[in-house]
């Protein structure tokens, strides 16, 4: 089972995610409401994958994106953001995020995405 | 998954349809939808509450849960009449309130269908015919079937016109 | 779609989550506005907030929500970009706090299981307009637009690689690529950008169209509508270059063709070139693109309180839990008090049974001290209260709040905050004077309201206190007098009492309501509120000095200490703290008055009997009070003597409320609820104040 920490400042998105990749198989190891607990969970639990959003207190979704890199240069992190922010996805994009999904998403767009990534 | 339940409840909704709760009070047979009864029990102790109309005797305890239990004899202003080891107090749960109900014994689980099921005639007098929805044909027997949520809800109409 | 979503634990999560940020919301809007200004964290904060709304309620198809979230989101963007100088900072509050009620009302929808049909269109309407009249003021039309062709500029030189190139190219293979993505993924524009981004490790020649993908919004159109065209020169086969472009996520089509020659790459640049010179005479687009364009990296603590070793429960969970510790505590009372083991010599089973008892008791605890919670949120609401009242009345008044950290349990909080929002109301409303009026009396300008909550024993005492005009004595007597609730003569009542009057059912007349304060109801909703928790409210004024109202209030609903007493086979409880004493009576102390009242002599002091076989109509051989037991039970410093059969013993009893059948029926005086005793049957539990009342 491949495993996935997720990342969001909000709870109700880390349940909503949470709970489409369990319906798909995959193996929820750690969350995480910030980025720079999420850069530590990273660390801590090594995932196949990371699901990050943008917008978070104490450290963006960017900065942790930065981070992990920095660390594995092969981590494989999926970003959520939402309409508007353009312009941080592409600095995600630069960092090495592998791709992004758009709130508000559906689980197929978000098993899509996921799958894809694993595999490449 | 919604769906899944969905299709579930319609199921049991189904397997319930037509199935009714008999009982007598004196010669009278009643029905009661068995998707509102919920348990059949015998008299058990019950702690009187002050205040309350006589139909409504007070509260048992049922394994730890506390539900009031009421006459249908004096609801339907009739004599009254002894418990014995033949009263049943059959537990009914609707909109969520559950409540004993004080029959003089269970007769049986019926299933009527549809076809055999009429409206009452209308009657102005005769209090308790509001509280019966239909009756049933059973052979040559006939079962007044009880509007439940009436029979709960209708005493408060009644404390409204007794205030004024 | 995501209606998928719209199962309980999400909707469940979204309502706590949302309620959590609205309050912490609501709390932050206050405190900007008194000190009359946004500062940075706050605009953060509050950004971040709506950010977080409009995500969640957007994935549940709340769209009502969700757009106010993203208009104010929007406002907030600009303040915190653009630090405007010329915000008006109270209507600024007043839009946000609309919006707060607004996102509050619908929440509350959710929760009763209604839908969220709320129209906030005209609100945000006029955030729209604030925001643009903001953008005029601040002149930030010009400079942003500056700085947008300025940085398309930078772009350009970064990502557009000039036809020289070409020419010089040594790479063998061209190739022309079409890709469509899925319908709906979102911002095609960037997927586009980092499909680019990807290619960079097998090229420097790339060319693609639309080319401003990042700076322009329509190009998402051009994007789902015609593809995104690319083409590319590089060594890699065309086996290579379709697996790279087949990894594209979202990809729907793609259309990857290997180019003969570099006729076509040319013809595209030259269209290519002609497409920029029409882009740059079109304005640039200004929506939304810049947003978020800088990170930010505020350190402010104020984050939702989702510690990791906290897992938040359901309060139902937790009643469920509090009901199974009370049966465990009645079983446990069944077990070691069996009639069965009576006279038996079990030295060893009652070892065990008093360990058992201790762990019980332990696990009570914990299971109360699990549904304890502070009363400061709801005392922090009380400040929303009071910046509502004093904006509408003119009223300029400070609100202190001392010892908020006080826990009471869940289900009482759910009970004080409207009492409590009707006391601050009416403590604005009536007695804190205008402050022309507080100046002349030599009181500061702001009036004072103090909010104070702390513990007494096994109650709670909340103390709502202003420094107003207080009450007056003859006003309220002659209300009382006319609304006919005057229950004895006023010579004989103390201070005390004629102030208690306010909270009598039918004290309150119309031309005392005003907008806020009386909302058709009176002080005695107050009352009823706090004792249907068995609680108590009292209340104490010195003219000038201003009024004093307290509230008392049990700890907890759940377990009380109790004494069990018997009238003819029927039991009652009546909670220990009430009781004075009990006693067996002397013929001699019994007085009956002419209206065949009884009453008893204790001490010197006269107190009334209360049989309660006669009120409770309990048959009982018991009638003469030589035989049975007097209770003296006091409550808010009115005393009276219950006549009873027997005392049965005390015991800790788990109050349950009456089947909600009978409670719809009527308020039964003189019941708090009822209780199960060790042999399953059931006791009724006394309200004392309601029975000094019947």
């Amino acid at each position: 089972m491949k495993k996935v920490l997720i990342v969001d400042d909000a709870a109700f998105m880390r349940l909503t995610i949470r709970s489409i990749l369990e319906k798909n198989g995959f193996e929820i190891v750690g969350e995480a409401e910030n980025g720079e607990k999420g850069v530590q969970k990273y660390k801590e639990l090594k995932p196949d994958l990371v699901t990050m959003d943008i917008t978070m207190p104490e450290m963006t979704g960017i900065e942790a994106l930065k981070h992990i890199k920095e660390y594995d240069p092969n981590a494989k992190v999926v970003m959520f953001s939402a309409m508007g922010q353009e312009l941080m996805v592409r600095e995600a994009i630069i960092n090495g995020a592998k791709s992004f999904i758009v709130k508000p998403f559906t689980e197929d767009h978000v098993m899509q995405v996921l799958n894809k990534i694993l595999i490449i | 998954m919604a769906d899944l339940v969905e299709d579930i409840m319609e199921m049991e909704e189904d397997t319930q349809k037509g199935r009714f709760l008999t009982f007598s009070l004196g010669k009278e047979s009643y029905g009661i939808e068995i998707k509102y009864v919920t348990e059949i029990i015998g008299i058990q102790a019950i702690t009187e509450i002050p205040e309350l109309p006589e139909y409504v005797k007070g509260i048992i305890n049922l394994r730890g849960k506390i539900i009031p239990v009421m006459d249908v004899r004096l609801r339907f202003k009739k004599e009254p009449r002894e418990y014995n080891d033949r009263t049943c107090v059959v537990v009914i749960d609707i909109k969520d309130i559950s409540i004993g109900l004080i029959v003089d014994t269970v007769s049986e689980v019926l299933t009527i269908p549809e076809n055999s099921i009429v409206e009452p005639p209308k009657m102005n007098k005769g209090f308790n015919n509001r509280y019966i929805k239909n009756i049933g044909k059973v052979g040559n027997d006939v079962k007044l079937l009880l509007d439940c949520e009436k029979l709960l809800t209708e005493n408060e109409l009644e404390d409204l016109s007794e205030a004024m | 779609m995501s209606v998928q979503y719209t199962n309980e634990p999400m909707l469940d999560m979204l309502i706590f989550e949302t309620t959590q940020l609205i309050e912490q919301l609501e709390q932050s809007i206050l405190n900007s506005e008194k000190s009359s200004c946004y500062t940075e964290d706050a605009i953060n904060e509050i950004f971040r907030i709506m950010h977080t709304i409009k995500g969640s309620s957007a994935m549940m198809m709340f769209n009502n929500i969700s757009t106010l979230a993203h208009s104010m989101e929007d406002l907030f963007y600009f303040l915190r970009e653009e630090k405007p100088s010329n915000v008006d900072c109270s209507t600024l509050s007043d839009l946000l706090l609309e919006g707060v009620d607004f996102i509050k009302l619908e929440v509350e929808k959710l929760k009763n299981g209604d839908n969220a049909d709320g129209d906030a269109a005209a609100l945000i309407d006029r955030i729209n307009k604030f925001l643009s009249v903001l953008r005029q003021g601040n002149n930030s039309t010009v400079s942003t637009k500056e700085i947008k062709v300025g940085q398309i500029d930078t772009k350009k030189q970064q990502y557009y690689i000039s036809q020289s190139k070409v020419e010089a190219s040594t790479y063998n293979n061209a190739y022309k690529a079409i890709i469509y993505f899925e319908d709906g993924c979102g911002m095609e524009n960037i997927r586009a950008y980092s499909v680019i981004h990807n290619l960079k490790d097998f090229t420097d020649q790339i060319f693609y169209l639309p080319d401003d993908i990042i700076d322009n919004d329509e190009c998402i159109e051009a994007i789902r509508n015609g593809g995104f065209k690319v083409y590319l020169k590089t060594d890699c086969s065309y086996e290579e270059m379709h697996k790279i472009f087949m990894q594209t996520i979202f990809l729907k089509n793609l259309e990857l063709i290997q180019l003969e020659n570099d006729d076509e790459l040319k013809q595209f640049l030259e269209e290519k070139e002609f497409t920029d010179q029409e882009y740059f005479n079109k304005a640039p687009c200004q929506h939304a693109i810049y947003k978020e364009a800088k990170e930010y990296t505020d350190k402010e603590l104020h984050s939702p309180p989702t510690q990791q070793s906290m897992i938040s429960v359901s309060v139902s969970k937790l009643d469920k839990l509090m009901d199974l510790v009370g049966e465990m505590v009645i079983a446990e009372a069944m077990v070691i008090q069996n009639p069965d083991l009576k006279d038996l010599e079990l030295d060893n089973f009652q070892k065990a049974a008093r360990q058992l008892n201790k762990i019980t008791d332990e696990m009570q605890d914990m299971v109360m001290s699990i549904r304890m919670v502070p009363l400061s949120a709801t005392f922090h609401k009380m400040h929303r209260v009071v910046r509502d009242m004093c904006k509408k009345l003119g009223k300029e008044v400070e609100l202190k709040i001392f010892g908020e950290e006080t826990e009471v349990d869940k289900n009482i909080i759910e009970h004080i905050s409207d009492p409590l929002m009707h006391l601050v109301r009416n403590a604005i409303d009536h007695g804190i004077e205008p402050h022309e009026d507080r100046l002349a009396k030599g009181k500061s300008q702001a009036g004072i309201i103090t909010l104070e909550a702390k513990n007494a024993g096994s109650e709670v005492q909340v103390i709502v206190k202003d420094d107003g005009k207080g009450l007056s004595k003859e006003g309220i007597l002659k209300k009382a007098k006319e609304n006919g609730v005057l229950y004895k003569s006023q010579e004989d009542m103390t201070d005390r009492e004629i102030f208690n009057l306010i909270f009598l059912p039918g004290f309150s007349t119309k031309d005392s309501i005003t907008e806020f304060s009386g909302r058709g109801v009176g002080m005695d909703v107050v009352t009823k509120n706090i004792e249907t928790i068995g609680g108590s409210v009292s209340v104490d004024s010195v003219p000038e000095k201003g009024t004093i109202i307290m509230l008392k209030i049990p700890l907890t609903l759940a377990i009380i200490d109790g004494m069990n007493i018997r009238v003819g086979k029927s039991r009652y409880t009546i909670p220990t703290i009430s009781i004075k004493e009990s006693f067996r009576p002397n013929e001699g102390d019994i007085i009956t008055d002419p209206d065949g009242n009884e009453m008893i002599m204790v001490r010197g002091q006269c107190y009334p009997i209360l049989r309660l076989h006669e009120i409770y109509r309990v048959k009982t051989g018991i009638t003469n009070f030589v035989d049975g037991i007097i209770i003296m039970v006091e409550q808010d410093g009115k005393s009276t003597c219950i006549f009873a059969d027997e005392l049965l013993g005390q015991q800790q009893v788990v109050v349950k409320s009456l089947p909600e059948y009978i409670k719809n029926y009527k308020k039964i005086g003189g019941l708090a609820g009822c209780t199960l005793l060790g042999d399953g049957s059931i006791s009724l539990i006394l309200d004392v104040g309601g029975l000094i009342n019947i």
